[in-house]
């Protein structure tokens, strides 16, 4: 048992912790006098389950774990799959399973099931060097993933798949410059697209193509409330549990993809500044988990892992000051979710493992 | 090979950890440019959304009658509103909200509109006094607008229902030519009373609003009071009206048309004042619910609206003839002692004029022309008159005057003259004499109030005194609940000679003893007063006008006073369309006496308790224990 402590990166724990704290007090603030009042002991509660499965798999043979990434990566699917069939609809989008009253959310974890079997599959192959068919089926093993998402419609869960593809190849040895020419020719050949070619009504169709819940004027309703709960924090915050925007409620869905408007408006820019400069020092550390890794399927995993991090961290936070569109993504450990916290732990697990056998060895 | 040992990947990651303190460094600049440079901007708004000033409805005093039962009470009630600050602005949820309200989207929008511009004032009240129903479907219609709020303020309950509708009236919400005419006196969406003594009492009753800053959440719930300016209740006052008397003229109406007034001699308080059919003023509440409208507003046949007794003019009939008798008297052509021949109709200037017998009363003196209600006698009367003598009569003794009674719009009493003439009829504004004839029998142009009648027994009765009928009595002391009686204005004396008035009491008194109301005497009360019966249209014979429709059939009156010996009261009886006086008009006014002089201090209400206690609702029987 002492053994499977030792496995616990200090300097990665401690970042955790801080964060899980920050996290755990925005839940009971955002939660108090409202029917999700207990929401806070709830998520603690998947919390601890996370950092038990992380403490599991951080002394688990990363090894071991590539081996089941193709079979876990076909169940994947299968759930996914098997989630439009059988999933619970909740406001318009089929996500989730439901379980003895739990719900689940299987995109959750196939984020990094993916990324797992792309690590895996990539890294078996010659580095610095990217085949165009390894790239080619790379694509192919994010894609099928990400539209069988789409389909929940989830437009948001199956663009924080991106990373994985992008991250990857670079990792590889492919040519920033041929990443950045591509983003280039995407970026103006779709803005180019949109403005010119597409008439109003094409362009409403593709916007609900890719976002069918787009419902513009209940969104701008929601990020406005959370600018002004976020700009009223000012420099010292509101002072927790007084925020009046949290408090009154006027601040929408504030215990999921607007947790971090709680914390901004009650604990000020420097609560902000926290809480980022913890983000950063987390981003960091999986980096140096990277730079530490013994084969190259773990170098992916965790860099891949650092995207997808950076990414939740870039929309969510990004999202409810108003600087980015409101695509619904979660904000790790501050958004309340049982099967994002767990799949959170798990990668992280991954990446502890790999940070302990450098260690080790 | 060992990833470690590679370079390139070392730099790839090198990159990856400098995009990502970026990143972050991105992030804090954008919350630093929120929280730190527009900071005070969007502190405002959360202040603006979340602190919002609210008015407090004063509740009005309560209206008692004169022995302290309430006759307008007050009772929390909930509103469906919409705060000032949060009318909505787009067309298309204005309609929507007016269809789930079921109101009609112009007169909404408008409403809005007319409550963005204004100044101050109160919320918008969509709906008012929600019962349970009206709860449930506030709520439902919330889910959807949530800039909906459910408001609690007092609104008025008015005991009794038909039973003094038009002294009370009704309050509602102040229109928009009273706003713009009295900016300064009114604030939108007060409450203010519109018709009855509502309307003419409303700055003794209304109370002053009171404001409190509050904190609001996302569905307008209030969740802390920062502080308020307390409303201050209006105060409760008494009336002179007696409910019991009241009640007895009501139930002696029944289902005829017409109006009851019974004055105070003391001092001009209105003891009873009804007018038949009557209307229920807690109906008038609920903002033109189509109920009210097809009972009341639509009814032109019975004009429910129409308050008989300050604003219903009626040709005094055989009540005038006591003022014809006054002017002869003081114009010298005739004494108590003139006898006048009555063959059953005279000629005046060529044309006949009939007496109601037509076999004739023979010789009558005055007193015995009042009695038996001789037209002849008055026609003769008239006849040696001009009819601006008549006039000046009446407008000495007050009767071509308004009361000043306490009552909104109370029409004037019409007595006509030459200059009426002239105004009235610019046609043909010669006045005839064959006209005056008419007047002396109280027909023709001659109108009057029931108001305006009764004023003028109360002078007869008190021997001269001009009275103010009124129906304020004082207001309620606020820590004793007692009476703080208001001061009267005095009587006007009137120059009325004793011996002048002795013959007008003893014909009033052979009336009810000897004449055409004998069936009315009481035993116990000498009742005095007058019958009148006042044509509405003019028939060959009595069977053409038995055939004729009810509508078509004379008013009846009956005007006097009680006790003859000291008087107390006067009063005024018109049935419409009722035929002769003493047969419809008289009983109703005996009652009145009856109860008055009799009943009611053998057998008075219960007494007034601090709950509102409906003197009339059915008496529990007591169970022994």
């Amino acid at each position: 048992m002492r053994e499977r402590f030792r496995a616990l990166d200090p300097r990665l724990l401690w970042v955790l912790l801080a964060l899980m704290a920050l996290g755990t007090l925005t839940l009971y603030s955002a939660g108090r006098n409202t029917p999700q009042a207990g929401i806070w002991l709830k998520q603690s509660l998947w919390n601890l389950l996370g950092v038990i499965l992380m403490l599991w798999l951080a002394t688990t043979d990363p090894r071991r774990i590539f081996r089941y990434s193709f079979p876990t990566y076909l169940l994947g699917l299968v759930a996914l799959a098997a989630v439009l069939v059988v999933g619970r609809k909740i406001g318009g989008s089929t996500r989730w399973f439901v379980v003895a009253g739990q719900t689940f959310q299987p995109s959750e974890l196939m984020k990094w099931i993916t990324l797992l079997y792309v690590s895996q599959r990539l890294g078996s192959r010659p580095a610095d060097s990217v085949g165009r068919l390894e790239l080619f089926g790379a694509v192919g093993l994010v894609a099928f993933p990400m539209l069988l998402i789409q389909r929940q419609p989830d437009l948001g869960m199956a663009l924080s798949f991106l990373p994985i593809l992008l991250i990857i190849p670079l990792m590889k040895g492919l040519r920033a410059r041929w990443v950045l020419a591509l983003l280039l020719l995407v970026g103006v050949g779709g803005f180019g697209a949109w403005k010119v070619v597409l008439k109003p009504y094409q362009k409403q169709r593709v916007m609900i193509f890719l976002d069918p819940s787009s419902d513009l004027q209940g969104k701008g309703y929601q990020v406005n409330q959370s600018r002004i709960a976020i700009g009223a924090g000012g420099l010292t915050g509101k002072g927790f549990t007084s925020g009046s925007q949290t408090q009154l409620n006027f601040l929408p869905v504030k215990t999921t993809d607007f947790a971090f408007s709680v914390w901004a408006e009650e604990r000020g820019f420097l609560g902000v500044l926290l809480a980022l400069g913890l983000f950063g020092l987390l981003l960091s550390r999986i980096l140096d988990a990277a730079r530490a890794a013994h084969t190259n399927a773990e170098v992916y995993f965790c860099a891949g892992a650092a995207g997808i991090f950076a990414l939740h961290l870039l929309v969510n936070v990004g999202m409810v000051a108003g600087a980015l569109p409101n695509k619904g993504m979660v904000l790790p450990f501050f958004s309340a979710g049982g099967s994002s916290t767990l799949s959170f732990f798990l990668a992280l697990g991954l990446i502890m493992g790999v940070l302990y056998r450098s260690r080790v060895k | 090979m060992d990833p470690r040992q590679r370079p390139p990947l070392r730099r790839r990651l090198g990159v990856l950890r400098v995009m990502a303190w970026s990143l972050v460094a991105l992030l804090v600049l954008v919350y630093a440019w929120l929280q730190l440079v527009r900071h005070g901007e969007f502190k405002q708004l959360a202040m603006q959304q979340a602190v919002k000033m609210r008015p407090i409805a004063a509740p009005r005093g309560l209206v008692l009658d004169r022995n302290g039962h309430r006759l307008v009470d007050n009772r929390r009630a909930l509103h469906l509103v919409i705060q000032r600050e949060d009318l909505p602005t787009k067309p298309e949820v204005v309609v929507s909200l007016a269809e789930a309200l079921t109101l009609d989207p112009a007169v909404l929008a408008r409403k809005i509109q007319i409550y963005r511009l204004a100044g101050k004032g109160r919320p918008l009240v969509l709906k008012e006094n929600l019962d349970e129903a009206g709860i449930a479907i506030a709520e439902r219609v919330r889910a959807r607008f949530s800039f909906l709020s459910v408001e609690v303020a007092p609104r008025r309950v008015y005991l009794g229902d038909e039973l003094a509708g038009h002294v009370l009236g009704y309050v509602g919400e102040v229109d928009e030519e009273l706003m713009k005419a009295k900016p300064s006196l009114f604030h939108l969406g007060e409450t203010i009373g519109k018709e009855g003594f509502e309307a003419s009492g409303n700055d003794k009753l209304k109370g002053v609003d009171g404001q409190k800053r509050i904190l609001v959440d996302q569905l307008g719930t209030e969740v802390a009071n920062f502080g308020q300016v307390d409303a201050v209740a209006g105060r409760s006052l008494f009336l002179t009206l007696d409910a019991g008397l009241q009640k007895v003229a009501q139930d002696a109406f029944g289902q005829e048309a017409g109006a009851v007034v019974v004055l105070d001699l003391r001092d001009g308080g209105v003891l009873a004042l009804y007018s038949s059919p009557s209307y229920d003023p807690n109906l008038f509440l609920n903002r033109l619910s189509q109920d009210m409208v097809d009972r009341y507003l639509a009814n032109n046949v019975t004009r429910p609206m129409v308050n008989r007794a300050t604003q219903g003019i009626y040709a005094p009939g055989s009540t005038f003839k006591l003022l014809v008798a006054l002017a002869a008297l003081e114009k010298g052509i005739a004494t108590a002692q003139t006898v006048v021949y009555c063959a059953g109709k005279k000629n005046f200037y060529g044309r006949d004029f009939r007496c109601d017998k037509p076999t004739g009363h023979g010789n009558l003196s005055m007193v015995q022309a009042i009695a038996q209600s001789c037209d002849v006698y008055f026609y003769e009367l008239a006849s040696r008159m001009d009819v601006d003598d008549i006039y000046a009569t009446a407008e000495k003794y007050g009767l071509t005057e308004r009361t000043g009674i306490d009552l909104p719009q109370e029409k004037r009493t019409r007595i006509p003259s030459r200059a009426w003439k002239r105004k009235a009829a610019p046609r043909d504004p010669k006045w005839y004499a064959g006209e005056t004839i008419s007047v002396g029998i109280g027909q023709g142009a001659v109108g009057v109030t029931p108001i305006g009648l009764a004023r003028f027994y109360a002078l007869l009765a008190t021997k001269g005194k001009l009275l103010t009928p009124h129906l304020f009595y004082g207001f309620r002391g606020d820590q004793s609940n007692e009476l703080e009686p208001a001061p009267v204005s005095p009587p006007k004396e009137t120059a009325l000679d004793p011996r002048n008035w002795a013959v007008l009491d003893e014909g009033l008194y052979e009336v009810v003893k000897s004449g055409t109301a004998t069936a009315s005497a009481l035993k116990e009360i000498t009742m005095v007063g007058k019958t009148g019966t006042a044509q509405v249209a003019t028939f060959v014979d009595k069977s053409h006008y038995a055939r004729q429709a009810k509508h078509l059939k004379d008013h009846a009156l009956f005007a006097g006073y009680a006790p003859r010996e000291h008087p107390q009261i006067a009063f005024v009886v018109v049935v419409e369309n009722a035929g002769f006086g003493a047969s419809s008009a008289a009983p109703i006014a005996k009652k009145l006496v009856q109860y008055w002089f009799l009943d009611r201090p053998r057998n008075p209400l219960p007494p007034p308790r601090g709950k509102m206690v409906d003197p009339f609702a059915p008496q529990q029987p007591e169970v022994p224990e």
